[in-house]
């Protein structure tokens, strides 16, 4: 079971190497070596995460930072374009917004 | 990440609402896992209750296992779930081989279910319907993902590829799934169905091939009401906002 970190608030270099961390935890990482990750990185295209990595992934936020972001309800208002478009960025972005 | 220890396996599972009164459990289909549910249309299910998702065994996060893939043993699954979460009675939502767990279910344990909702159930009989598990294929695997491709815009890359590869080679190859399914082929004719006795709700895709299978399921059982939206088998992707608000109205009326 993941236990519930509470989060300090971090800039934005800070949330995308968590963000790095979690992705490499979820899709392992001999295939996050091959990858260039960036803030421009999508999930589906260019990290070729699928739906169950996904929920993996927004697992560990939600222990990460708990209550103080409901990142599956950001997540259940984008529709399937916006889903598939989303990167790294924009969770960053999100994730600033909710600390601030 | 939430595993729970059922039959013997380690089950992913995932809760949202966990204090609402009323549970709404879902269950995946073949060769999928809750993600089909988790970003859209559970979310809106919690809106009102606790919603309960788990990954049929050897999908998704769940362990793998050989054995076990008819309808008896899916069911004695979701039973030892229930019982482990402490949940006496639910409503029940089942998408395409989902909802013949969810029949099932309603057949053999009819006191444990409040409302039942079978979304895209295939008829077992159907030669169609099973074809997918005779013809795998690599090829069929490129063939799928090229029509996977059209309907979700995602293009599959090289590693997907391969993971899904691997899945579809252990399920086909080296589980019991292939004859279990064969062995279900009565299933839909066998009468337990006609003595189904709750409220269903039958939702298909106008376009898709298992819509008769729900016209099927509309005469046999007597408290059922049979609903098709634009779409085809792949309605959950397709039009999720539809079938989550949908599904909120059916298990919402008293």
């Amino acid at each position: 079971m993941d236990t519930i970190t509470t989060a300090t608030k971090m800039n934005s270099e800070e949330i995308f190497n968590l963000m790095k961390q979690f992705i490499t935890e979820v899709i392992g990482e001999e295939f996050v070596e091959e990858m260039d990750i960036t803030p421009e990185s999508s999930f589906t295209k260019d990290l070729e995460m699928d739906s169950i990595e996904i929920v993996s992934f927004s697992e560990k936020i939600k222990a990460h930072f708990g209550d103080q972001i409901d990142f599956t309800g950001w997540l259940s208002e984008m529709d399937l374009d916006q889903l598939i478009n989303l990167n790294l960025g924009m969770i960053i972005s999100y994730i600033e917004t909710c600390q601030s | 990440m939430p595993i729970l220890k059922i039959n013997d396996r380690e089950v992913h599972i995932q809760e949202l609402n966990k204090a609402a009164a009323e549970t709404v459990i879902l269950v995946h289909g073949m060769f999928s896992n809750l993600s089909v549910y988790y970003f859209s249309i559970a979310p809106i299910l919690a809106t009102q209750f606790h919603v309960v998702l788990y990954d049929l065994k050897s999908h998704g996060m769940s362990e793998k296992t050989l054995h076990g893939y008819d309808l008896n043993s899916m069911t004695d699954d979701l039973l030892a779930l229930m019982e482990a979460l402490n949940l006496k009675k639910v409503h029940l939502g089942g998408y395409s081989f989902g909802g013949l767990i969810a029949l099932k279910m309603a057949t053999r344990f009819p006191e444990r279910i409040k409302k039942l909702a079978v979304i895209e159930a295939p008829d077992p009989s159907d030669e169609k319907a099973r074809g997918i598990i005779d013809e795998y294929s690599r090829e069929f695997l490129e063939h799928y993902v090229e029509n996977f491709t059209d309907t979700t815009k995602v293009k599959m890359g090289k590693r997907q590829m391969e993971k899904n590869h691997r899945m579809y080679e252990y399920l086909f190859y080296q589980t019991s799934i292939k004859q279990d399914m064969i062995n279900e082929q009565d299933f839909f004719g066998a009468g337990g169905l006609t003595r189904v006795p709750h409220e269903t709700f039958l939702l298909y895709g106008w376009f898709s091939n298992c819509l008769d299978a729900g016209k099927l399921l509309n005469k046999k059982i007597k408290n059922s009401r049979l609903l098709a939206i634009e779409g085809d088998h792949n309605i959950p992707i397709q039009h999720p906002q539809q079938v989550a608000d949908e599904l909120l109205i059916f298990f919402k009326q008293p």
